[in-house]
């Protein structure tokens, strides 16, 4: 396994830790992360969404603002949240809630993002929090959509090997 | 589909989370099966072995059927699939995020290179 790459686990019934290590500086990454300019290159939207909102504000009570239009909707969807806790560049901890564009909150959830950087090489360890276990399972089962026929045929040529 | 049906994911995530009834899966895997076939490579008694298929049953990630006095069991991969779907459709949300992060910080490095070549 490539030491880079993702771990996901479940360690209780509500929260799912992902685990991340990425080639450069604890600074760098904890900027990739939280600056609004950096964020829009990876938070990647599903399909045929646009972001339209991008504001973070990394310091104990700043705002974190995402919105997101689609072709029938703006906002589509829009994520609100508080910073809580904030040790730069080391640890933040954020409040987060999923609102959709008809106004129904579709996940409320605390994420706390963890840095450590060994040799030039920074592991974040992102740990979302949800207030039950069926609200964790609606953000696993999110962004279904995408890639699933790929998937089925994944899955399809794995079922008929013979045991 | 999966997206709203979590309490039939929770049912074929606790079917899954045994050793034993994930042999049975892997034997179905190669046809249908029945109940002593089963029970009798995981050194089972045929009791316990009907427990576990019970509960693979209520997942729906097996089918009885009864001819005679043979109970009959085949494998229903839909459920399994969606199992699989679930986690691995996150997974690579994720990732498809942190590679985008991975290319951003190349570049983030580069330009401090060069603003510090410069100075």
């Amino acid at each position: 396994m490539n030491a880079k790459s993702l771990q996901i686990s479940t360690p209780t019934d509500s929260t799912i830790v992902l685990t991340r290590a990425f080639n450069a500086p604890r600074r760098l990454v904890w900027e990739a992360t939280f600056t609004p300019d950096k964020m829009r290159r990876w938070m990647i939207p599903p399909p045929g969404w646009t972001m339209t909102v991008c504001e973070c504000d990394a310091r104990a009570g700043g705002a974190l603002k995402v919105a997101w239009k689609s072709e029938d909707a703006d906002p589509a969807m829009t994520l609100h949240g508080e910073f809580t806790e904030v040790v730069t560049h080391e640890r933040a901890v954020h409040t987060e809630t999923m609102v959709l564009g008809s106004g129904e909150t579709i996940g409320r959830l605390t994420e706390t993002h963890a840095f450590t950087e060994e040799g030039g090489v920074t592991t974040m360890r992102i740990t979302q929090s949800y207030g039950s276990k069926e609200e964790r399972e609606g953000a696993l089962a999110s962004g279904m959509d995408q890639g699933m026929e790929a998937c089925y045929q994944r899955l399809d040529a794995v079922l008929v090997q013979p045991a | 589909m999966v997206l709203d049906s979590s309490p039939r994911l929770d049912r074929v995530f606790h079917a899954l989370a045994h050793p034993a009834r994930r042999a049975i899966i892997r034997q179905l895997s190669g046809g249908e099966r029945n109940l002593s076939e089963l029970a009798s490579p995981l050194r089972m008694t045929f009791p316990a072995a009907t427990k576990h298929v019970r509960v693979l049953e209520r997942a729906t990630l097996v089918r009885r059927r009864v001819v005679g006095r043979e109970h009959l069991c085949r494998l229903s991969a839909a459920p399994l699939r969606d199992a699989m779907l679930w986690t691995e459709q996150f997974r690579q949300h994720w990732e498809a995020r942190f590679e985008a992060m991975d290319a951003l910080l190349e570049e983030m490095k580069s330009e401090e290179q060069t603003r510090s070549r410069r100075r």
